[in-house]
């Protein structure tokens, strides 16, 4: 049985940029799984996700994308399209390091065999703001592609019969008690 | 006529650091240190609920996750003057000591080795002479020949390709390059190995905080953790012996690998010794705490002037006055309103942005002082505050180090040579070295408390109609961490974090004074401007955070790097 890991990445304090954590909590929410195949808000962990990918053998990303396609789009890349590009000189562990993090792993020879990123495109990522319509509206397409390569490398899912609240947390506030 | 030089990673919309260094006759001549993205966690947080700002300040970096989870609950329980169950302290203490080897395990192998490490040179290594030449100086299992005709034959399949993937952007064969083909195979075949390490750390903070990198198991005033020896779901017997056994795999590791591995590159690079002291002032938090009111701890705290040891001043506890009172903020030479320096509590963040301007503001990053000066932070500050004060565990460990760089150099290298960019390394490995050490204790003394019969974890906050403050301290992996709150009514009336980097990365401030970074950077090597790799070495030695980073990925790959010479 394959390992298979879905991962949602992104800041969720910077606007669109919440779009790969926000649609992994929708699809926690709505669907179950079967074994070998987990489900996690990763954040954003630069170089550790090295950390997080090793020992898989799919590893299916979802998060916000830079394409000058127009907001909400949802754009497939695989392992080539990914790390077409050279990573950059680095100076500190925290910028983005999808590349870095895969050719790192497979140095070490237990990376992933296969590996999606499924990109949202976003148009605004300002500290504190909440989805932008067009990506909001995304979500459940990026999830049904995320379903789907589950399905192709053999993962099983199932629709929850009742699907449980959401944990948007920073979208929520939580009220204070006080006492003299 | 000087040079300048700019080496900025630009990453679209999430910045990060962006150095500027002018060259003259081959050595650094000034330096400015600027990161280009705002940090907005502080608006973020007004108005809300104390209790929850943990998990907020936690996602304001992805790597420093855990971090800023726990300077905040301290921030809270410190403005209610909380006293926090023993279990709470030694699981909390067990989290960041993990969390802190992950980290320190990453930024050596995986950050900074290839600083000094060669890879291109690795192909022409004599396997068998690695073998040889480290025989007698680890017991280490993975160091055989075959662990090094692998790894070798790794860097071979990489060259052979064409394709350099991980390694396009290493300076290979600089003239700052010094060591030999055996020695850089040696150092690479443990930057394979010590993937797997960082990732036991991972999994143990994981098992102790439910999840990682978002750890769930904090409250204001505790943790969430039930305990019960016998039940499945708790933290049970299982689980504590699952702890044992993985920090027990990574105490081996770094003692007989990573406490190696630097003080043997730190011996063949001596001459680094001699660069990048910089700042010379050192403040370092006390932490790891071992009672319910925060008054013992395991780790010393304090201050340093000048670099003067014998001038060391010990920090009482988490909220010491002369800690409180002394730090302020500025904002001459940041992106920010207003020139007065602030007490964090008073602090304010009104963003200004300019065009980046040598002589006017060039940073987000606001410039921290403690009584007015520049300081370093940092795992060096941590040990150099231990050592003048006379800890006797970081004497221990630091006189471990210099003992075997001394030996292996054929020179005798004191404590005096840490204040450096090499000491910055070194100091780095002593503290994990001890965090490995003090792990296999806090699990005795949680196991031992536990057994006793206490499994209480959590003390119920209740928060008062009038104003109050708290900071909460941390002696994060990158040094001084703290959180400072005003709570009105019990909402969150001001919320204003000085993280590490910010000490370390700060621009000039009213007077001038350059930030740390800037600091050492003056008067360090270049040997060849395009390729300042001896530049990179001093800033990769603080293991810089330019945190918050928004994490958007470019399949285009605009260029996310450029090192231009103007």
């Amino acid at each position: 049985m394959k390992k298979i890991k879905v991962c949602g990445v992104g800041s969720v304090l910077l606007g669109d940029d919440a779009v790969g954590p926000y649609t992994v909590r929708w699809i926690e929410a709505n669907y179950e799984f079967g074994e070998g195949v987990a489900v996690e808000d990763l954040g954003t962990p630069g170089l550790d996700l090295i950390a997080y990918m090793t020992g898989m053998n799919v590893l299916i990303l979802i998060d916000s994308v830079d394409n000058r396609e127009p907001a909400g789009t949802v754009t497939v890349y695989d392992r080539a399209a990914i790390t077409r590009h050279r990573p950059a000189v680095r100076l500190d562990p925290h910028s983005p390091a999808i590349t870095e993090s895969i050719f790192v792993a497979e140095l070490a020879g237990d990376g992933p065999e296969e590996i999606y990123l499924i990109g949202i495109t976003g148009e605004a990522f300002e500290v504190g703001a909440p989805l932008s319509e067009p990506v909001q509206k995304a979500i459940e397409k990026a999830a049904e592609v995320a379903l789907e390569c589950v399905v192709k490398h053999g993962g099983t899912f199932r629709r929850r019969q009742q699907p449980l609240p959401m944990d948007i947390w920073w979208e929520n506030a939580i009220q204070t008690e006080v006492s003299a | 006529m000087a040079k300048r030089i700019t080496i900025d990673p630009i990453s679209r919309i999430e910045g990060h650091l962006r150095i500027d260094i002018e060259v003259e006759n081959g050595a650094v001549s000034n330096s400015w240190s600027s990161c280009t993205m705002w940090r907005g966690i502080e608006t973020i947080l007004k108005g809300r609920d104390p209790r929850e700002a943990w998990v907020f300040t936690q996602r304001s970096c992805g790597v420093c996750t855990t971090v800023h989870a726990m300077a905040s609950v301290r921030s809270v329980e410190d403005a209610l003057k909380l006293e926090i169950p023993l279990n709470a302290q030694y699981i909390r203490n067990l989290i960041l000591i993990n969390h802190g080897l992950h980290d320190h395990i990453v930024h050596f192998y995986h950050l900074s080795a290839l600083d000094y490490v060669d890879i291109l040179k690795i192909p022409q290594a004599d396997p068998a002479k690695v073998s040889n030449l480290i025989e007698g100086l680890s017991p280490w299992t993975g160091n055989s020949k075959k662990e090094f005709l692998a790894a070798q034959n790794k860097v071979k399949a990489v060259a052979a390709s064409g394709q350099l993937g991980i390694f396009t952007n290493g300076y290979w064969g600089h003239p700052a390059m010094k060591l030999s083909p055996e020695v850089n195979l040696l150092a690479f075949a443990h930057y394979i190995q010590a993937l797997e390490y960082q990732r036991k750390s991972v999994q143990a903070v994981a098992i102790l905080g439910s999840k990682s990198p978002h750890i769930q198991n904090l409250t204001v005033g505790g943790v969430s953790n039930a305990i019960n020896f016998d039940s499945l779901g708790t933290l049970n017997m299982d689980k504590l012996f699952m702890i044992k056994e993985l920090m027990a795999e990574v105490k081996t590791f770094v003692d007989q690998v990573y406490l190696p591995d630097v003080c043997a590159i730190a011996a063949l690079y001596a001459d680094w010794f001699n660069y990048g002291a910089g700042v010379t002032n050192y403040l370092a938090s006390p932490d790891l705490p071992l009672d319910t009111k925060n008054t013992k701890f395991d780790l010393v705290g304090g201050y340093i002037m000048d670099g003067n040891l014998s001038s060391v001043h010990k920090f009482n506890g988490f909220r010491d006055d002369v800690f409180t009172k002394g730090v302020t903020e500025e904002t001459k030479h940041a992106w920010y309103k207003g020139e007065k320096p602030l007490q964090p509590w008073e602090g304010e963040t009104d963003p200004e942005y300019t065009e980046w301007a040598a002589e006017g503001k060039y940073s987000w990053v606001k410039a921290p002082r403690f009584q007015g000066r520049p300081m370093q932070v940092g795992p060096l500050a941590q040990i150099l505050v231990g050592y003048a004060a006379g800890d006797p565990l970081t004497r221990k460990h630091t006189d471990k180090a210099l003992g075997l760089i001394s030996t292996i150099a054929g020179k005798k290298i004191g404590i005096e040579k840490l204040q450096s960019t090499l000491g910055r390394h070194v100091a780095r490995a002593i503290r994990a070295s001890m965090l490995a050490e003090l792990g296999e204790k806090h699990w005795e003394l949680l196991a031992n408390n536990i057994g006793s019969g206490d499994v209480a974890t959590h003390n119920e906050p209740s928060f008062p109609i009038g104003e109050i403050q708290g900071v909460g301290v941390h002696e994060a992996p990158r040094g001084l961490l703290s959180h400072w709150c005003v709570i009105k009514g019990g909402k969150l009336a001001n919320y204003q974090a000085v993280v590490p980097s910010t000490w370390n990365a700060s621009p000039r401030d009213a007077k001038g004074q350059h930030g740390p970074y800037e600091a050492s950077l003056l008067k360090n090597p270049i040997a060849d401007p395009t390729r300042p790799l001896e530049a990179i070495r001093t800033i990769h030695s603080f293991d810089p955070c330019m945190a918050c980073a928004c994490h958007t990925f470019d399949p285009e790959g605009k260029p996310v790097a450029t090192v231009k010479v103007l």
